[in-house]
């Protein structure tokens, strides 16, 4: 046994490198979405101290607009401009509707009512597109298909161009948002709030504007991830499901840091996969991919409670 | 008073009423999935399920002369919901729709107290084919058990299955492990491996490492139990990761055009075991044309219903319709009970020319139930993806029951005694 656990997976590693640089690419293009999706939590928790329960239900809705509109005959391009409107409508509905009044109520308050949102918008989804699984518009977005397949050690290694496209993609996505956030006057005002809610208003900085913007951000991240995984396996109501996979990245990287929602979302993607190809599938009989992130997170929370990168909260009592 | 006197005579109205309209009307409610991240292919069921029931209530007046109440309790596939359904539908139902392996193995135990019929085609827990001890539930007219042993005999048909490697590619849950144990029995017996690869729910629409497993494994032909998000998911893995498609087959529950239509060329030899099969020339398209279509009462389109879910639905609707009028002949009423209902389901007898007489010619294959066999041994064909639909690559498969009939024995008995008492039927000869 303890061949097997300490010994026999780093043979095979070495064994067969092409293998392990596939599972690691797959490993890393899983932890790029990871870290796209945590990162729509991460905003919206930044400047409103809510964990968005309805990231995964964005996803679905941004992903269904975005193909009812081409299939009512609208230009792939322009469809995608239609989303990132409606995806703005729905923020700004959000915050007048919801979220401003219930300013000053308790953080459970706002996290149940996202979990109303989410409801809402899976019976309104449901109502306007039906359940029924829908055919990304990969190809029509100009979305490379096809793969390149590479032979490293004599061995095989296929990338698939629409994984390429995904991992350039939301690297930009990161580049930018981290950019925003960082050199211009709204994205310090997001950050502000995050900083200190009440100093940030104190300052001038509006409560409303930050909102309605951080969730149209939370908008355009979700459009994003719904087109990358939708291109994989259709865009359906199941797409909501993936929401799931980035509670551990937060729990590991910290529900307030970019960085640890990137980082996060990496090691998590990277580690469960080859957790999975090497120790998961031959001695528990795989599927570990389902708790394996969720322990890794408590261990690292043993040891920091706030996370690899999160802010330690030290209270006077 | 004068008030209380109103509200009196109302009441009494309401309830003579109400109980007329509830003799009135054969109530089979449906558990349905609509909603949740398996609607994608409950909703093409579930609208042919109730499509054929309207056209009976259209054409014929429903069965017999009663109406059929089909209503819908939206499950989202969850079991928890679905017990909650079965429970809010019983006191008025014939039948019970569980429409979940989960459910079903939630309200089974339930249905001998209540002694309502479950009625689960093609799903559900496969030694429910031994009526004897399953005396309320119905897996017609083919279990997973079947289909397993299906699959098996068109591989074996090609080559000797020793010596090769069979992955098992399954949700895990109930339902994707049922068919294990006859696998683990049939590679005992004709000397191949086998795989299981488990496809967790979170990881449907993202199985790089299960497909990963299946290139380090190589097996030789990759079988899959899946079902919603997870059949577009393996099928785009598969043709991502080049494995040769005409070695996948999928059971009946992967073989929905929506997922394939997501791969379309790319798809092309994928294959799946199927008791049903679309025929747009079939008499019953045309009645449901007339009476359902151009009356504006489907809630389904043109392409879905070329498809095989949706002529799924209208099969596994013929069936109950079908042990419904045996059950009224037998009783000698319109109005039965859902003991009733019981008799009619393990008396059906769907003969070629039955078939032919109900206008589903080439739809479903021949198959009759009794007491002692609850599934009724459909069989199927096997069928195959040409890039754009489906089509029949097989002739009639039938299921060798005698080879797995100890099984089902033995896990309808260990069932029995895990749940004791258990009661079974007595009267019933095997």
């Amino acid at each position: 046994m303890l061949n097997e656990i300490f010994i026999k997976p780093f043979a095979d590693m070495v064994a067969a490198p092409d293998f392990l640089m596939q599972v690691l690419w797959e490993g890393l293009v899983s932890g790029i979405l990871y870290a796209l999706i945590a990162l729509g939590f991460v905003l919206i928790f930044r400047s409103s101290r809510i964990f968005n329960f309805a990231q995964g239900i964005m996803v679905v809705f941004a992903a269904l607009t975005l193909v009812g509109l081409y299939e009512m005959g609208v230009p792939a391009w322009i469809c995608v401009l239609l989303t990132l409107g409606v995806m703005f409508v729905l923020a700004v509905v959000i915050e007048r509707v919801v979220l401003r009044p219930l300013v000053g109520q308790p953080d459970i308050i706002l996290f149940m009512a996202t979990i109303g949102i989410t409801l809402f918008l899976i019976g309104l989804g449901e109502i306007i597109f039906g359940g029924e699984n829908e055919v990304m518009i990969t190809e029509e977005l100009g979305i490379p298909t096809g793969d390149t397949v590479l032979e490293p050690f004599g061995g095989l290694l296929i990338l698939q161009h629409l994984d390429i496209t995904v991992v350039v993609v939301a690297t930009l996505l990161v580049i930018a948002l981290l950019a925003f956030l960082n050199y211009t006057q709204m994205g310090r005002a997001i950050r502000a709030l995050g900083d200190d809610h009440q100093a940030a208003l104190s300052v001038g900085i509006s409560l409303q504007t930050v909102w309605v913007l951080v969730w149209f951000i939370a908008g355009i991240i979700a459009l994003v991830t719904g087109i990358a995984w939708g291109a994989r396996a259709g865009v359906s109501f199941a797409l909501e499901v993936i929401a799931y996979k980035a509670l551990p990245v937060l729990m590991l990287g910290g529900l307030e840091s970019i960085t640890g929602a990137i980082i996060g979302g990496l090691m998590i993607g990277i580690l469960e996969k080859l957790f999975e190809i090497y120790w998961g599938q031959p001695l528990l009989g795989g599927n570990t991919e389902t708790w394996f992130a969720f322990v890794l997170a408590l261990i690292v929370l043993l040891f920091r409670p706030q996370g690899l990168f999160g802010e330690r909260i030290i209270e006077r009592v | 008073m004068k008030h209380f006197s109103k509200l009196a005579i109302a009441t009494v109205v309401a309830g003579i009423t109400a109980g007329s309209a509830m003799a009135q009307e054969l109530y089979t409610p449906n558990l349905s999935y609509r909603t949740g991240p398996f609607a994608a292919t409950g909703i093409p069921l579930m609208n042919g399920q109730a499509d054929y029931m309207a056209m009976l209530n259209a054409r014929d007046g429903g069965i017999g002369g009663i109406k059929v109440n089909f209503e819908e309790c939206e499950t989202g596939y969850s079991t928890e919901k679905g017990a909650e359904c079965y429970e809010k539908t019983k006191d008025r139902a014939i039948v019970t729709q569980p429409w979940s392996t989960g459910i079903t193995l939630q309200v089974l135990p339930k249905t001998n107290i209540d002694e309502i019929p479950i009625l689960a085609p093609g799903y559900g827990f496969s030694p429910m084919m031994d009526g004897k001890t399953f005396q309320w539930a119905f897996n017609t007219p083919a279990g997973y058990w079947d289909a397993a042993d299906m699959i098996v005999q068109y591989l074996e048909g090609m080559e000797s299955l020793e010596g090769k490697k069979i992955a098992f590619l399954h949700l895990d849950h109930p339902y994707g492990k049922e068919p294990i144990p006859l696998f683990e029995q049939m590679a005992e017996e004709k000397g191949f491996e086998l795989v299981p690869i488990p496809v967790g729910l979170k990881e449907m629409q993202n199985q790089s490492a299960q497909w990963l497993q299946i290139r380090r494994e190589r097996p030789d032909y990759v079988v899959m139990w899946g079902w919603g998000a997870m059949n577009a998911g393996a099928i785009t893995e598969a043709v991502k990761t080049k494995f040769p498609m005409e070695n996948m087959i999928g059971v009946w529950w992967a073989s929905h055009d929506a997922d394939l239509r997501i791969v379309g060329e790319d798809g092309k030899g994928y294959k799946a075991i199927s008791w049903s099969f679309p025929n747009p020339d079939a008499p019953v398209m045309a009645d449901l044309k007339t009476h359902v279509v151009d009356t504006g009462m489907t809630q389904s389109n043109p392409e879905e219903m070329s498809g095989v879910f949706y002529n799924r639905g209208l099969i596994i609707s013929a069936i109950l319709a079908e042990g419904i009028r045996v059950a009224q002949e037998h009783a000698g009423k319109p109005d039965i009970s859902p003991s009733d209902l019981r008799w009619g389901l393990e008396n059906i007898d769907m003969t070629p020319e039955r078939i032919s007489e109900l206008g589903l010619d080439g739809m479903v294959p021949p198959f009759k139930t009794t007491c002692a066999d609850h599934t009724g041994g459909s069989g199927g064909w096997m069928l195959e993806w040409d890039g754009a639909k489906f089509v029949q690559v097989s002739d009639h498969l039938v299921p060798n029951t005698e080879a797995y009939a100890a099984l089902v024995s033995e896990k309808a008995k260990e069932y029995a005694e895990a749940n004791a008492p258990w009661p079974v039927n007595e009267t019933c000869e095997m």
